[in-house]
């Protein structure tokens, strides 16, 4: 195979980065603002930490949306994954129908489907708070693991599948130990997007809770006019948390690597 | 499969940690409060759940609307902070009980001229003010010439400041600005009236070219965009304190003059903790707390006093235009003039 | 294989439950009148009616036309990385995916907010602009504004599908092309592209759906003129309380897009291939 320039793609993958994380580095700028404006930078203060750590709303709503988000992406992927694979062995009618009813949460506007939902629990005297609000984050969640999930199964060699289950692997062995594996970038990604949708989420998660549950979404939105820096403190924590969790994950193993192989090395001489 | 188990084991974590966090709390008595976002000093949450030993529950909204929408889907609070055209509706379809005016002992509190003034709930049935203000202009003055200020709403439409103006993206403070510049009524159900604010509105669209904005107005003033937005009193105070180059002006005209109260719901039960909660709200130093930390008019006189003596000393914005002929409160509207100004609202900015 | 046909059912149930049952609510919403208690409801097709003003049809246009471009230049700039990202080790892939994935999880107004300060008029770049001696631009409340924010906020959605189509494409393929003697550009388009377009349908169908109904970005960096048709929407179910009518202009938006949907499908099929 010929070996591709590195040049152009590094630089490319900057440029992208830079976009991406130019509006984050401002807004971790103005986490240390003196003033609460999210647009104009008075000085360096430390306050919004402050508060920050004082917030009891803040820390629950930390809480909330973390967990939320874990067990949607969690629960999503699971059913999302199981259906894009049956889906590929249904008759192409109900396929069909199935994969535009599945669009349809991506598609409406978040007020419908919030109003929508807001109305299914209320008419069932749902008690609204946590199970609510997560029951209708895997709802929207779902969507886009089947759509990441299904383009790979489409993929999928049935063969493969048929020959593990003929050579006497289970159903459930040929699922998690064949077409699971081939399938993973497909649930990679679908896990990706669940849980950035559902971790950002406001207009749903706002109309299908209540009593006290609150995520960071409806929060910041909340906030409005007297928006303040005390969130982008938040925000900035988070992605440090993020970046130094990828860093230990990248970085640790290869030196680890380095240290064996360099022991290996001298074990040689 | 080891990093499965290592996700699961975080999942685990966290739910378990979400589980005792929203487990924890006092005991027996609960109130649930839904006021409108960062429009309250926390502190005095917590200070009033340790001296009631009470559990507060406490739930923001970013609009009246979306206030309303919720009680629709059957949610329940005990206290309720909206403004008052929704009071208004509120008390219309019956979901507000009356105030027990003999628990407020700090009731004495309130400014005389506050209570007056409240076509809304003309005898204080069912609201106990929270704060209050007024709609004008905030200009910038190393652009503004002082001189104009006397055209009153039509300054909006000195084409001198084209391409300068920020209105509200709300055909309710819109349509205010215009009939008030026409001389008219703002609560006015003429429909001969509203079409003439509409092409006031649209001629000033066309003349001035202004961006429709939401509350990034704050910001944008703040930072000396553009030359001059209409905004509400209190925020235009906190505007002044951040950039010393504005000032707030209300036009002669007359403008709208807006109060926030504290009201009770029909299902709260434990009404006696609600009326204690009110009560707190209105004590001198908890008014003037929640005052610095929110930055608008209180109606409770001494925070009032105090304020515009000390944080807001020279800012007329802090002070709301009191007594004037023409300044009006909202009213209640019919849900059919609502769609109808609605739709009006959208043929002037969807151009 | 026949085995994993009944594993839809649980998502059968569960789509007709939460996604079927609210759906009929707003259809039912759209063709009938008397608020929004279901208790004395009137049927009319008033809604449907009030819809064919041309200051609707304009509102539609725009958005139509914003999703468009979005989606055009996502399809762009996303292509390009998701085929640049595919071109390191599978180890690094993942890191660099995560990256792209990662500012997704800052709250979007936060996001918005800081694309306001540096493009306002006294913001980062202008003051820049004018230290460097080139004067200061207006890019606020452009359309410039406003499809910068939502490329920025939607082409993660682009790139994660593409990356996974082209993430595990058989190597073999492509070296078959080059022994066959074509050219890297003809390999390109003949082979990676070919294989790669379940991914990208999968991309266009998530932009352009999230795009067209998106507002907050909008609002914030055009301005209140830019009413699109998700700000048409969420007006009418909340501030303006006619549910009747938003859910008419959301009933239309979903026939429409599910048209559209089906019309990229028929092209998907007679080009890539069912397989």
């Amino acid at each position: 195979m010929k070996k591709r320039k590195k040049g152009f793609p590094i630089l490319y993958i900057v440029l992208c980065f830079l976009f991406f994380y130019v509006p984050i580095l401002v807004m971790m700028v103005f986490s240390f603002n003196s003033s609460r404006s999210l647009t104009r930078f008075e000085g360096f203060s430390l306050h919004w930490y402050e508060q920050l750590l004082a917030d009891s709303e803040i820390m629950g709503a930390v809480s909330v949306s973390v967990s939320i988000a874990a067990l949607a992406t969690l629960i999503s992927t699971v059913l999302g994954t199981l259906t894009a694979i049956g889906l590929s062995k249904t008759r192409r009618v109900l396929k069909e129908w199935l994969l535009n009813v599945n669009n349809l949460p991506i598609m409406n506007p978040d007020i419908v489907t919030a109003i929508g939902l807001m109305i299914l629990f209320s008419s069932m005297k749902f008690d609204k708070g946590y199970m609510t609000m997560l029951l209708s984050h895997v709802l929207f969640c779902t969507p886009y693991v089947i759509t990441s999930v299904y383009p790979k199964v489409r993929q999928f060699d049935d063969s493969l599948a048929n020959a593990a289950m003929d050579l006497g692997a289970s159903p459930f062995q040929t699922l998690t130990k064949v077409i699971v594996p081939c399938i993973k970038p497909g649930i990679f990604a679908g896990m990706l997007l669940a849980f950035t949708m559902s971790f950002d989420d406001f207009v749903i998660s706002y109309f299908v809770t209540g009593n006290g549950v609150q995520n960071i979404s409806i929060i910041v939105y909340n906030m409005t006019k007297r928006t303040n820096p005390t969130i982008n403190a938040l925000s900035t924590i988070v992605i440090v948390v993020i970046l130094v969790a990828l860093l230990i994950g990248n970085v640790v193993p290869m030196l680890a690597n380095k240290k064996k192989n360099g022991r290996l090395k001298e074990e040689e001489r | 499969m080891k990093k499965i188990r290592r996700a699961a084991a975080c999942l685990l974590a966290s739910v378990l940690l979400a589980a005792t966090l929203s487990g924890c709390g006092g005991s027996g008595r609960v109130l649930k409060v839904y006021n409108a976002g960062e429009y309250i000093d926390k502190s005095l949450i917590n200070e009033f759940e340790r001296k009631y030993d009470c559990t507060v529950i406490y739930e923001t909204f970013d609009s009246n609307e979306s206030m309303y929408t919720k009680l629709m889907s059957g949610e329940e609070y005990d206290i309720l902070i909206p403004s008052d055209y929704m009071i208004e509706r509120l008390i219309r379809e019956d979901y507000l009980q009356p105030i027990n005016w003999d628990l407020l002992t700090n009731a004495g509190n309130l400014m005389d001229s506050v209570m007056e003034n409240a076509a809304y709930d003309e005898e204080h049935i069912y609201t106990v003010p929270y704060f209050w203000g007024t709609v004008g202009i905030i200009y910038d003055t190393t652009i503004v010439n002082e001189a104009d200020l006397s055209q009153g709403w039509n300054l909006l439409r000195n084409t001198d400041y084209a391409g300068e103006i920020y209105m509200y993206d709300s055909e309710r403070d819109s349509f205010m600005v215009a009939l008030k510049a026409l001389g008219y009524s703002m609560n006015t159900t003429d429909t001969a009236q509203l079409e003439e604010a509409y092409d006031w509105l649209v001629a000033q669209r066309d003349a001035m070219e202004p961006v429709y904005v939401g509350d990034d107005v704050i910001d944008n003033m703040i930072s000396g965009n553009k030359a001059m937005a209409v905004v509400y009193s209190g925020d235009a105070a906190y505007m002044i304190t951040e950039n010393r180059n504005l000032n707030y002006f209300t036009p002669e005209e007359g403008t709208n003059i807006w109060y926030d109260c504290m009201v009770i719901t029909k299902n709260c039960t434990d009404t006696e903790l609600a009326h204690q909660f009110i009560n707190f709200m209105l004590e001198d130093e908890n008014a003037l707390k929640n005052s610095e930390a929110v930055g608008y008019s209180s109606p409770v006189e001494s925070a009032f006093e105090e304020m515009r003596e000390t944080v807001y000393e020279g800012i007329s914005a802090y002070e709301p235009r009191f007594g004037h002929p023409s300044d009006e409160v909202f009213g209640y509207q019919e849900t059919e003039l609502k769609k109808y100004l609605a739709d009006l609202w959208t043929k002037v900015t969807a151009y | 294989m026949r085995h994993f046909k009944s594993l839809i059912r649980p998502y059968l149930v569960w789509s007709f439950l939460l996604i079927i049952i609210p759906l009929l609510l707003i259809v039912l919403y759209s063709v009938t009148t008397g608020g929004n208690s279901l208790l004395n409801i009137q049927f009319t097709l008033d809604n449907f009616k009030k819809i064919a003003d041309p200051i609707y049809r304009q509102v539609f246009l725009r958005s139509l036309k914003i999703g468009l471009i979005t989606t055009l230049i996502c399809l762009l700039l996303g292509y390009t990385l998701a085929y640049v990202i595919s071109g390191f080790r599978e180890r690094t892939q993942t890191t660099l995916i995560l990256f792209v994935t990662i500012p997704m999880w800052i709250n979007t107004l936060l996001r918005t907010y800081a694309w306001i300060s540096l493009l306002s008029d006294n913001g980062v770049i202008n003051s820049f602009l004018s230290r460097l001696g080139i004067g200061r631009m207006s890019i606020m409340y452009t359309d410039f504004a406003v499809i910068l924010g939502m490329v920025c906020d939607l082409l993660p959605f682009m790139v994660i599908p593409i990356h996974t189509a082209l993430a595990k494409m058989d190597k073999s393929l492509i070296e078959a092309s080059y022994d066959l003697g074509a050219n890297r550009r003809q390999t390109f388009w003949k082979v990676t592209f070919k294989l790669s377009i379940p991914g990208v349908i999968n991309g266009l169908t998530m932009v352009f759906l999230l795009s067209i109904s998106t507002f907050v970005i909008p609002k914030l960096l055009g301005g209140g003129q830019y009413v699109l048709i998700g700000n048409l929407i969420e007006k009418q179910f909340i501030s303006v309380g006619d549910w009747n009518f938003g859910s008419a202009i959301s009933l239309i938006l979903a026939v429409a897009i599910l048209i559209m949907i089906w019309a990229t499908k028929k092209i998907d099929t007679s080009e890539g291939g069912e397989r």
